[in-house]
């Protein structure tokens, strides 16, 4: 007993001391602002760190703080603290439905009169952050690709060449596995990496570029057809070379696999490319080529964009920065600083440093792009789509199957 | 004979299924804690036995990276402030629903009750606004009125059982002087219900202590981070890198294990000693 | 004794500290959110009004109620999982540690709870890690163990089983340590008692101490049921969000979070008029379930 209330006292004691050490950090002079930025790329801490303090020496009197949040908890968490007002100053918007919705409910504020933003970028790189009745939501910041990462020295020491059509391809991934090798380093526990990277990456070879795909999402041309039936197939006919237990290697094992040679290739997105910077292996990219007699495209997707909270303290200070992304030298700088395997989406042409970077968007000459098939306007396909790509990769259903599945939910 | 021949084989077999489940719980802290100490694809090369080189940098970023310190400060006092006030306010109520009967006491007992089967998270976005509105928001005392409330439900219904337990003869002879009802609770309920108290405690140690979901919405500042939110943010940071992961983990489990492994005879003793009657 | 006014004044004294912080933090949020299962939308800005028409949509609307239905199967089979392997075990390793001559029990009871001090995200992060083939499964074959070398969270047949093995490995601790405590309740007279008549240890288990911990055993019942319905955890970290594999270990707190706090993952929408609903549905289901258990278990009512 009296051990007992020797401990609640001292626990009382201490609880009651702390309080006064424990306070929320105030701003100290008035003319210093700090503004938040909220994002999901916990990843970029370094490198956006690095771009907000090039900010910073041009606007000295504005702090911009990178602060993101885990991805899984991204949009809860964003959510919560818009309804609650406690939201960051700035932050990443993603592109077309999921954050025109953030715009309708009042979150993110108008960026249409942002000097710049209407004349900086080119009509469909604004379109991902544009309202229906041509209001911008957001300044467009980053665009992606996706592509196959390849392992060059094992290429060379096999003899082997980038694949020019699909068939090529398979044939490269069965010549490797009868050679022990793992062809491919992609895996289906994460379950957004293979349809994304994968699915979406192929997908333009299939089925063409912007132009078919509004008369897909009009109904025109249905979703179970031959075309989307093929993509399907195709990949049905890559599980074989994926690791032995794929369906638990997550999107990070697959990196390890490729970054420590057990695989060979790995279709993914250019957004990884900083991962192998230090690796002990020389490496590229090739695009993922379409079949025999179809043209290969690329999936080259509006990603992010910033925008500010309509509810934001320091309007001003965070237009000026929106402002600032719009000039070609502010462009300029972010891009420098831009995480490797992001790419600018402003008019200026802006040559990348990072050899990588720039061989991604070189897989870009002479193809036609688009964005991934579903974001513009079949987003609530996006599930039923990822299923069936998974439950065909596993051998669960035929590729007409999958497609029907899809088409029947449109 | 027979009887004693047959208690001492019992504990043979009693020996050698704890034995199996103690490896079984220790075996993946071993994998947990060695493969902290590899670089991030070595951990891949023999994932079960000690690295070939020991590699201690991942310690060295992951605690400069993240400040464990002003973390493990916050949680510790958010915790302590909360199961100090649960403890107390729930064997309060527990008392006065367990020993004076009358017609609310049924009703407001299965007010709490109902407590511990809704996820308080649903009601968050109003909890936010709350929090808010008493300027405790991104401030570590935002989460103690929060924990209290999660944990008052548990807290009452197992003070509740346990009270009701004890025989009427305790009172009887306070009842007979006269005493008055803070001096029963003080002098004789109290006492008794150590036990209770004590599972109270280390029931909602946990949920306080790890959860993960309340300090992500209400705390931005990193001076106020609790534990696990403040090594949240490393996880991301550190994705491709398991070893990394795993430094980050071993570190934040580590002051609970303490606090149990120090606590734990003081609970052993708590139960063993405080409930047996005649 | 005293007037009556007074007493019944004193006694609200002492439910007050307790009840107001609870109304204040607990019930009126949670019953305001309940009030938005009647509303959809996630703002007030885009607030409306639908009466019974979330509730509609979960059971009759194709795509949604056949996730609800399939995370309410789930759940079921994670908590059955559960009532056997953690408390049975649980049961079973408090027996053994209450024997008399039982040597060494402190180290087994420290170690049993260990797990329960991990924050699920460590214990999910290090067992999806063990658990997966690429990693381990070299080793399993390397010591004979080939068939240990399987997708296990990656195949609809077995996620939902290792997940739930997993979380009865984190909390078992918490059982065992409550059902020790009501066996220690249990008098010594009574059990040399059976001795003497020369019980065995099966016998004296099932005749005399598992009668007496019922409400233990009830209580912990209930305690299970509760959290194992409103699990979200151990998914989060070891599958995703969305209970992957192919919504095999979804269960009815991830349904929620992703129906009513964050959206499909990644790029989802969320409703919080449809969580709302779904935990409404959730809260009475417990209710059935709880209420009649308690009754049962408990001596003398609550």
């Amino acid at each position: 007993m009296k051990r007992l209330n020797v401990v609640l006292v001292s626990l009382a004691l201490l609880c009651l001391m702390l309080p006064i050490t424990a306070q929320p950090a105030r701003e100290t002079s008035t003319k210093a602002v700090t503004l938040t930025m909220g994002s999901w790329r916990t990843d970029d801490v370094e490198q956006m760190n690095r771009l907000l303090s090039e900010y910073k020496k041009i606007a000295p009197d504005v702090t911009i703080r990178f602060q993101p949040t885990n991805p899984p908890d991204y949009n809860a968490t964003l959510r919560l603290q818009l309804d609650s007002n406690t939201g960051p100053d700035l932050m990443y918007a993603r592109s077309y439905g999921a954050g025109l919705e953030l715009f309708n409910a009042g979150y993110f504020a108008d960026c249409t009169d942002i000097p710049g933003l209407m004349d900086n970028f080119s009509a469909s790189n604004l379109a991902p952050w544009q309202t229906a009745d041509g209001r911008m939501f957001a300044v467009p910041f980053a665009a992606v690709s996706h592509g196959v990462y390849y392992n060059k020295d094992i290429f060379r020491k096999e003899g082997l060449g980038i694949p020019n059509t699909w068939e090529d391809f398979l044939a490269l991934c069965t010549t490797l596995k009868s050679r022990g090798y793992t062809p491919l380093a992609n895996g289906l526990a994460d379950e957004w990496d293979i349809l994304e990277t994968f699915f979406f990456g192929l997908l333009p070879n299939y089925v063409g570029t912007a132009d078919q795909r509004v008369r897909y999402e009009s109904g025109e041309l249905k979703l179970n057809d031959r075309n989307f039936v093929a993509a399907y197939q195709a990949m049905a006919d890559v599980a074989q070379f994926c690791p032995r237990g794929f369906e638990s290697v997550t999107y990070n094992d697959s990196q390890v696999l490729f970054n420590s040679q057990r695989a060979v290739m790995f279709v993914d997105g250019s957004w990884t490319a900083g991962v192998y910077k230090d690796a002990s292996f020389e490496w590229g990219i090739f695009a993922i080529p379409a079949p025999k007699g179809k043209h290969t495209a690329i999936c080259f997707h509006p990603d992010m964009a910033i925008t500010m909270n309509t509810k934001t303290k320091h309007p001003e200070e965070a237009k000026a920065f929106l402002a600032w992304l719009c000039t070609e030298q502010g462009a300029t700088t972010a891009s420098k600083n831009l995480p490797s395997g992001y790419f600018p989406m402003i008019k200026f042409p802006i040559k990348l440093e990072n050899l990588h970077a720039n061989e991604f968007l070189a897989l870009n000459a002479g193809k036609e792009t688009d964005a991934r098939f579903v974001w513009p306007k079949l987003m609530h396909l996006y599930a039923p789509m990822n299923q069936a790509v998974i439950r065909v990769m596993k051998g669960q259903i035929s590729a007409q199957a999958a497609a029907d599945s899809v088409q029947a939910l449109r | 004979m027979q009887a004693s021949l047959k208690r001492a084989n019992k504990h043979i077999v009693s020996h050698i299924v704890l034995v199996t489940w103690s490896l079984i719980v220790l075996f993946p802290l071993w994998t947990l804690v060695i493969n902290s100490f590899k670089t991030r694809l070595t951990i891949y090369d023999n994932p079960f036995w000690i690295p070939k080189t020991w590699n201690f940098s991942n310690y060295q970023t992951v605690i400069r990276d993240g400040d464990f310190l002003t973390y493990f400060k916050n949680s510790f006092i958010v915790v302590s402030a909360s199961l100090l006030l649960v403890t107390f306010f729930a064997s309060l109520a527990a008392y006065a629903l367990a020993r004076y009967k009358n017609r609310f006491a049924q009703a407001y007992y299965f007010f709490f009750i109902a407590g511990m089967m809704v996820p308080i998270k649903i009601a968050s976005i109003k909890l936010l606004e709350l929090i808010r509105a008493l300027g405790l928001l991104n401030t570590i005392w935002a989460l103690p009125p929060i924990y209290v409330a999660m944990g008052l439900p548990v807290g009452i219904f197992i003070l509740t059982a346990f009270i009701k337990d004890l025989p009427e003869e305790l009172y009887e002879a306070a009842l007979i002087d006269g005493s008055s009802s803070w001096n029963i609770y003080r002098q004789i309920v109290l006492p008794l219900v150590r036990p209770a108290l004590a599972s109270t405690a280390i029931y909602n140690l946990i949920p306080f202590w790890n959860d993960l979901w309340f300090p992500l919405i209400f705390i931005n500042e990193e001076k106020e981070k609790t534990l696990l939110l403040g090594v949240t943010r490393l996880f991301g940071q550190y994705q491709t890198d398991w070893s990394r992961v795993l430094a980050v983990l071993t570190l934040s489990a580590i002051p609970v294990l303490l606090l149990y492994l120090a606590m734990s005879s003081q609970f052993i003793k708590g139960v063993t000693s405080g409930s047996v009657k005649g | 004794m005293r007037n009556h006014r007074t007493h019944h004044l004193v006694w609200l004294l002492y439910l007050a500290p307790a009840l107001i912080m609870y109304s204040l933090f607990m019930a009126y949020p949670l019953l305001d959110s309940l009030r938005l299962s009647f509303f959809t939308g996630n703002n007030p800005a885009t607030r409306v009004y639908v009466g019974f028409g979330n509730f509609e949509k979960l059971f009759t609307d194709p795509q949604i109620s056949q996730r609800y239905w399939s995370a309410f199967f789930n759940t079921w089979v994670f908590f059955l999982i559960h009532l056997v392997v953690q408390n049975g075990l649980g049961i079973l390793f408090a027996v053994m540690l209450t024997f008399d001559t039982m040597k060494a029990r402190h180290v087994y009871q420290t170690i049993i709870f260990i797990p329960t001090t991990f924050a699920v995200l460590i214990t999910g992060y290090l067992w999806k890690l063990m658990l997966n083939p690429v990693w381990s499964g070299d080793f399993f074959v390397s010591i004979g163990l080939p068939f240990l070398r399987h997708p296990w969270l990656g195949d609809t047949k077995t996620a939902l089983i290792a997940v739930s093995l997993v979380s009865c490995w984190q909390w078992l601790g918490i059982p065992t340590m409550m059902f020790v405590a009501a066996l220690r309740n249990i008098s010594v007279e009574l059990l040399e008692a059976a001795l003497l008549e020369g019980a065995g240890n099966c016998k004296t288990f099932f005749l005399i101490k598992l009668p007496l911990i019922k409400p233990v055993v009830g209580i912990i019942a209930v305690l299970t049921f509760v959290n194992n319905f409103n699990a979200f955890d151990i998914v989060f970290a070891m599958t995703n969000v969305n209970g992957a594999p192919e919504y095999a270990t979804d269960l009815i707190g991830t349904l929620f979070y992703r129906y009513g706090i964050a959206g499909q993952h990644p790029i989802g929408i969320p409703d919080a008029g449809l969580g709302s609903a779904i935990a409404v549905i959730t809260l009475l289901l417990l209710l059935c379930v709880v209420i009649p258990t308690l009754k049962k278990t408990q001596k003398g009512g609550a």
